[in-house]
């Protein structure tokens, strides 16, 4: 399917190939790079799947592990494949996504094969499994040292009891100590079924020789793909408060508002959309809480808001550095509570929603990001560049009824990372 | 080629226009270019974050957010940034092509227009800044300079230059002091900002869709005028060679991982001096991608970090290595960074090394040609290192780089400070 969308003068073709791939170009006219991103639906919260009747209840780590092993091969390692040509592969793991990307300006086919071999062939050894985890376990240490990050931990575990959107996307060093190359096999075969993966490719490619490629290098005899566990959902939060202690100067925190999950019917695209224009109605950086929050010297410049959408759970996230966050989530959730009573002002929506159109249009410019939100969109069955007319249909009683479930009780939890002393 | 012009608007103003069409945005920016350090360190760097809260026109942030809303979410950041030697303190914005959306006709002029406000025409009370916005901003900047420790990720690059550079202007903070800054008041903030404009080299820049002229013109309408004077000119200070033997300085902090950077003098080469080409490729062959000997050995091979990488400081001639590993593993993992600098000296260096440190250089200028924002921060320290290339240019620089030139460059390279931040637990 091809489709223009004139007015962002932005246009796609997608197509779902016989393996059950789905593949994506955006081109982008002008750009001296190419970027191609091959993503499987898998992520740090999909530990516990049921595959051929059978449960796994995988060591926390897994995906993430399974992410840094991928670009070894019998042949060697991705990694200096890609350099040969001067292309820069990378790969990240979120708590929904496993990618595999390279950027190149030059023998982007041949780059392309390099991605789709590596990801489409595990190769692990008792040997390249132990030697990873030396690495892995520096990682982690890294992010143990990270404020910001141990700030996003503790608000995940303040906010699900059960969903484990809790656990680390890394595990620790005692669960990936747990993963063998059996697991390893295992998660692969689950997740990395052409059936849950998409290949999305923003920059100068032909359709025709993207899907010829990929439709080459992807399994034919796909297997189906594991069904996941998340646990019991509860509506309210597993606790209201969660501190740390690290070697910070002042406190660090994340405040945590948990919505109910989108429903099969509901776009998630739009959820999306709805949420960062309703978290930034309440406290993004131009919105009058933010002015009174920051003059009380409550938030300073790196307050930052965020809607995130995971399977089976939904929240609205603020935070940042404060002398005290407690007084800061009292006047946030004192401002969410108003604002589900009296409604958005008119004139405040019209302009909150011309910045999220215009946040979003920007979006286009940065290939790397643009083919992410489309490859989470071909996910969910859905296109990103259907932003534009999803906005449309957002009014200012949609943020009201948002408004109205974060402010019901049990619904906030707070995330500190305390100073040591 | 993109097309760039630089030119002379006034009396120590430039203005660099990238014109292309591609991009859906456009980045502007307006910065003072002043010596790094000395004693208005902290007045400097607390100045934008005073102009960011209100100007004459929009006295508060909610005035200002509400304008920025209007013009499709248009940004505007601060920025202080270490240029080399020189400070460059102003403002930093993004916004959307006007062709992009409906009603949107003079939002590039509007954002024009606040960002010269911001720096120009300030919100002022009895002729001086805000006692509450200058009292709330130093606080914040005693926090950001105690906050600097927070990530040990930055810190540890950040502390060995502050070690290696102790007599130079490198060595200091782009922030200040907390003792600077806890003197600040409103009057003397005043007093700094003007004669941070009577002194600086003021630096436009504009990427986007408008023509060069067009922008030229919304610029003019919106900037004060300026008599002649004798304003700030870039200038660093390059070490070629250490003083003496390696110093190696070990310091403890409550964090797991530790953190190992090492300062290396490049002979003399910078952006401005030797052979940067060469300095280019030697860097990442040592340390600037994932097929670098650095990555391959310290981290593949002996697994001793997770990270290591070198990074060629172009304005002062430097170059540094920075690697996170286990507390243990201190003297093995100098002593194999060490080592693979010594391989490079040796001519130990593969053709495929070569080729592919050509390709991944080739491939990152290249590249960024396709963000704004890179090119915002390319351009600025083109200005101030007084040189025009653009990086299509230094493509084409790259091409003929022989091995020699390469192992030339490694041996002009000596280790002059190893900074170790040693994990002493929680």
């Amino acid at each position: 399917m091809s489709k223009t969308y004139s007015a962002l003068r932005e246009s796609m073709e997608t197509r779902t190939l016989s393996s059950g791939l789905r593949v994506c170009c955006l081109p982008k006219e002008g750009f001296s790079k190419t970027f191609a991103v091959l993503a499987t639906d898998y992520g740090s919260v999909d530990a516990s799947f049921t595959l051929d009747g059978r449960r796994y209840d995988t060591p926390a780590g897994v995906a993430h592990f399974l992410e840094h092993k991928m670009f070894e091969n019998p042949d060697g390692n991705a990694l200096q494949q890609f350099a040969k040509t001067g292309a820069s592969p990378n790969a990240f793991t979120s708590q929904t996504m496993t990618a595999y990307h390279f950027s190149c300006t030059d023998r982007f086919e041949e780059n392309l094969e390099i991605l789709l071999k590596t990801v489409f062939t595990p190769y692990f050894t008792e040997e390249n499994v132990a030697k990873e985890r030396g690495i892995i376990g520096q990682e982690i240490g890294m992010m143990d040292d990270t404020p910001g990050w141990q700030a996003f931990r503790g608000l995940f575990e303040g906010l699900f009891r059960e969903h484990p959107a809790r656990v680390s996307i890394a595990g620790s060093v005692e669960s990936i100590a747990e993963i063998t190359p059996e697991t390893l096999y295992t998660c692969h075969r689950a997740f990395y079924s052409p059936k849950n993966m998409a290949l999305v490719v923003c920059g100068a490619a032909d359709m025709d020789e993207v899907c010829a490629i990929a439709a080459q290098h992807a399994p034919q005899d796909a297997p189906e793909i594991g069904e996941r566990h998340y646990g019991k959902r509860r509506e309210a939060v597993n606790e209201l408060l969660v501190t740390r202690k690290m070697q910070v100067s002042q406190p660090q925190f994340l405040l945590g508002f948990k919505d109910d999950p989108p429903d099969e019917a509901e776009s998630r695209l739009r959820r999306s959309l709805l949420g960062e224009l309703a978290v930034r109605v309440l406290c993004g950086d131009t919105a009058p809480l933010y002015g009174e929050l920051y003059e009380k010297r409550l938030i300073n410049r790196n307050f930052e808001t965020d809607y995130s959408l995971i399977p089976e759970g939904a929240a609205a996230i603020l935070g940042g550095e404060s002398r005290d966050p407690e007084a800061a989530r009292e006047l946030i959730e004192r401002e969410v509570k108003r604002l589900a009573r009296e409604g958005v002002d008119k004139a405040l929506f019209a302009r909150m929603k011309k910045a999220v159109y215009g946040l979003h249009l920007r979006v286009l410019d940065l290939p790397e990001a643009y083919a992410r939100q489309e490859a989470a969109a071909l996910f969910a069955g859905e296109h990103y560049l259907d932003f534009a007319g999803l906005f449309d249909t957002i009014g200012p009683d949609d943020v009201r009824a948002m408004f109205a479930r974060w402010a019901r009780r049990d619904r906030s939890s707070l995330s500190v990372v305390e100073p040591q002393q | 080629m993109q097309h760039v012009t630089r030119k002379k608007l006034g009396a120590g103003v430039n203005l660099t226009c990238v014109t292309t069409p591609k991009f859906k945005r456009a980045v502007l920016r307006a910065a003072l270019l002043l010596p790094l350090g000395g004693p208005d360190a902290a007045l400097r760097a607390c100045l934008p974050q005073v102009l960011r809260r209100g100007t004459a026109r929009l006295p508060d942030l909610g005035a200002i957010g509400a304008a920025l809303d209007d013009a499709y979410g248009a940004r505007i950041e601060t920025t202080v940034r270490k240029e080399g030697e020189t400070l460059a303190v102003g403002f930093l914005s993004d916004c959307i092509d006007e062709q992009y959306a409906p009603g949107a006709e003079g939002l590039t002029a509007s954002v024009v227009r606040l960002l010269c406000e911001m720096l120009f025409a300030p919100y002022l009370m009895d002729g001086v800044f805000s006692p509450d916005y200058t009292e709330g901003e130093k606080k914040n900047l005693l926090d950001r300079i105690a906050a600097q420790k927070n990530d040990p990720r930055q810190y540890a690059p950040k502390r060995l230059t502050e070690l290696m550079c102790e007599n130079e202007a490198y060595g200091q903070s782009a922030l200040g002091t907390a003792g600077q800054a806890e003197r600040i008041t409103e009057n003397k903030l005043y007093t700094a900002y003007r004669r941070a404009l009577d002194e600086a080299q003021l630096e436009l820049f504009y990427c986007g869709t408008m023509a060069p002229d067009a922008v030229e013109a919304l610029f003019a309408a919106a900037l004060p005028a300026r008599g002649e004077g004798a304003f700030y000119t870039p200038a660093a200070e390059i070490v070629p060679r250490p003083a003496g033997a390696p110093r190696e300085i070990v310091e403890r902090e409550p964090v797991t991982q530790g953190k190992l950077s090492l300062g290396f003098r490049t002979g003399g080469t910078s952006l401005l001096s030797g052979d940067t080409p060469a300095y280019w490729m030697f860097q990442t062959i040592f340390g600037g991608s994932t097929s670098s000997k650095l990555f391959l050995n310290v981290r593949e091979k002996k697994s001793l970090c997770y990270y290591a990488s070198a990074q060629f400081v172009g304005l002062k001639g430097i170059l540094l290595v920075n690697s996170g590993i286990e507390n243990k593993d201190f003297e093995v993992a100098r002593d194999e960074i060490t080592r693979q600098l010594e391989a490079c000296r040796a001519g130990d260096i593969s053709d495929a090394e070569i080729e592919s440190a050509r390709k991944t250089l080739t491939s990152a200028w290249r590249t960024m040609l396709d963000d704004p924002l890179t090119l915002e921060r390319y351009w600025l320290t083109q200005a101030v290192a007084g040189t025009l290339t653009p990086p299509e240019e230094r493509v084409g620089q790259i091409e003929s780089v022989t091995r020699e030139r390469i192992v030339a460059a490694a041996e002009g390279t000596a280790l002059d400070t190893v900074y170790f931040m040693k994990g002493a637990g929680k």
